[in-house]
């Protein structure tokens, strides 16, 4: 029964999607605290570099190497986001076009060891080596109805979805402490929030390095989905794809980045006949949002509306009714 | 050698530095980084292509094509992507950014279904002129290029501090608010400054086209980023600062092809706008205020 449904061409766009709402959230928890970052796409080839050269040449699990990558995005977003804080606005969206513009010339130039333009191929996939470790256990998909293939994604997307339901969960938890709050006082207003005794300088290379942590994080992840990665997959256009994630579904909440990566991954896959038009089509979408919902599909009136709207119908007709009669 | 290199260096400073203005007026009006930039000057050199190797008709109409349909471009990038935003409630001060990215990626796969990912050649007798002084063999296209650059610099500058046109502008670029007070029509002189700009990037398409011989969609981008590192180089809005901050780009860039690692070329100007951005934000010709680089 399983095997009809589970299709392992599906099963990959889910994994794609899944990867990019890790995206999403990289660039909107720096832009939740004000800062326009376009080096995602730069922080992503970090992570995706360091996880796929250590498992290759070390044999590092994956798991470890994934994290390294992450943790190794991380210090330089540390490195970056520091002098950065001299930066706010159009200048910070400049300075980090320009670093993840140097680090794709950089893995193209620094042939001995990313192997130039031609990329990485040959490294270690997620879904086989999990294969791996259940086949040990004496597991046989045979059990479930599924093909080994099929199983292999099954795997990679339940892993991505845990993944990202805690880092879901983490953020959302973030937003409400005093973390989140801090972010959202110096996106309103900067001067304002160090008045009230924030600490602007911890805070915004809290929410940078945070950004560079999950950008990284989910280039290493997209390296052993993908098993091969190129300097192309972080040049300038990945940073315009990540944008649009946040844009298009709404800066404002996480909920917006989470829409906007799944469906902006899901668009072209479902339109297989525009696909050729789909950078036109982004484009066209960058500049009417700007003009007519510059906050993006997803903001909170509409959260409030569906909310009341999932309220009213839980409450049933009687809460209707009692409503009326006070 | 090294005279031919430092020719080389000063051509593609030119040009560069032409890209560089038209970035610099439309930042010293509107504030905007027009990230379109660079794909309008794309638009520019497929324009001379089209119009000389294709129609076979003489540079001279090519120059006027690519003015005319670059100011097209510049007119409806205004009046599309940029004047809805415009005092607009509640507009964050980056939607004129992402609108203009949105523009340049429109503009950029446009071409790229029109006229194939390929390499397009410039084919031109013209370019193929070239004299003998001494040992070193110069192009009559380099002097062609070097001679517009300063000549659109000179009327340039000269337009915008005497002509009434461009006291406007400046006093637009000032004050919008006060300007406006003040009888200037700001609508109009904000349209005119991006189409003027836009026009500059459609002559350094075609310039860029005639001295290396090949035009293909992805130059815009390329080009546009170097812009933005130079302003950033010269000074945010700063005219004279684009010029010479145009020309020292060119010039370290040859140098670094023809002494150095050649693959690292495309980096120079990155790390660049990373440096100068981070330790002197107000650009090495810009004025020292505490608001630059905010």
């Amino acid at each position: 029964m399983l095997g009809v449904i589970l299709n392992p061409y599906h099963l990959q766009i889910v994994s794609f999607i899944l990867i990019n709402i890790i995206l999403g959230i990289s660039i909107y928890i720096t832009l939740s605290s004000g800062q326009l970052s376009l080096g995602n796409a730069g922080f992503m080839g970090i992570g995706a570099y360091t996880s796929a050269l250590l498992t290759i040449n070390f044999d590092l699990p994956i798991f470890l190497g994934i994290i390294l990558g992450a943790v190794v995005a991380g210090v330089f977003g540390i490195l970056i986001g520091i002098p950065a804080l001299r930066l706010s606005g159009v200048y910070l969206a400049i300075a980090t076009l320009g670093f993840g513009e140097v680090i794709r010339v950089i893995f193209v130039n620094w042939e001995s060891i990313t192997q130039g333009s031609i990329g990485l191929s040959g490294i270690p996939h997620m879904g086989r080596e999990l294969f791996k470790t259940f086949s040990l256990t004496g597991f046989d998909p045979d059990m479930l109805g599924l093909k080994n293939n099929q199983f292999i994604y099954l795997l990679v997307v339940l892993t991505l979805l845990l993944v990202n339901i805690l880092l879901i969960w983490f953020f959302i938890r973030q937003n409400k402490s005093r973390v989140g709050r801090a972010f959202a006082a110096i996106k309103m207003d900067e001067k304002a929030a160090e008045s009230m005794g924030i600490n602007i300088t911890y805070y915004k290379v809290l929410s940078f390095t945070q950004g560079a942590i999950l950008a990284g994080f989910a280039g290493a992840l997209y390296a052993h989905v993908m098993a091969y990665i190129s300097p192309a997959d972080f040049a300038y256009h990945r940073a315009v794809d990540i944008l649009i994630f946040s844009i298009f579904g709404g800066s404002e909440l996480i909920w917006g980045a989470i829409f906007g990566a799944t469906f902006m991954t899901i668009l072209p896959e479902a339109l297989r006949f525009i696909s050729d038009y789909r950078y036109m089509i982004y484009g066209v979408v960058l500049i009417a949002m700007m003009a007519f919902r510059p906050q993006g599909i997803i903001d909170v009136s509409l959260l409030n509306w569906f909310k009341k709207k999932l309220k009213l119908k839980r409450g049933g007709s009687l809460g209707i009714r009692t409503k009326k009669y006070n | 050698m090294l005279l031919e290199q430092i020719i080389n260096g000063i051509t593609l400073g030119s040009i560069y530095a032409i890209v560089a203005l038209g970035f610099t007026l439309v930042f010293g009006v509107l504030g905007i980084i027009n990230m379109a930039h660079g794909e309008i000057f794309m638009i520019g050199a497929f324009i001379g292509v089209l119009i000389t190797s294709v129609f076979g008709l003489p540079l001279w109409i090519a120059f006027l094509a690519a003015i005319g349909v670059t100011a097209i471009l510049g007119y409806m990038l205004e009046r599309i992507a940029l004047r809805p935003l415009r005092g607009k409630q509640g507009v964050s001060h980056l939607a004129p950014l992402i609108s203009t990215i949105g523009v340049s990626i429109l503009l950029e796969n446009l071409s790229h279904h029109i006229f194939g990912a390929g390499n397009h050649p410039f084919r031109h007798s013209f370019a193929q002129i070239q004299f003998q002084v001494g040992s070193i063999t110069i192009y009559l296209v380099q002097i062609l290029i070097f001679a517009i650059s300063i000549t659109l610099m000179v009327v340039l500058s000269y337009w915008l501090s005497k002509t009434k046109a461009g006291k406007a502008l400046r006093a637009t670029a000032e004050n919008l608010e006060t300007a406006s007070l003040l009888g200037v029509n700001t609508k109009r002189t904000i349209t005119t400054t991006v189409i003027l700009a836009s026009a500059l990037g459609g002559i350094a398409g075609i310039l860029v086209g005639m001295a290396f011989n090949s035009v293909n969609p992805q130059m815009g981008l390329s080009m546009g980023l170097k812009g933005l590192a130079i302003i950033i180089l010269g000074g945010m809005g700063n005219v004279k600062g684009a010029m010479a901050g145009g020309l020292l780009l060119g010039l370290t860039e040859t140098m670094i092809v023809a002494y150095g690692d050649s693959g690292y070329r495309d980096a120079i100007a990155f790390i660049t706008i990373i440096f100068i951005l981070l330790l002197r934000p107000q650009g090495i010709f810009g004025k020292n205020t505490a608001e630059a680089g905010r």
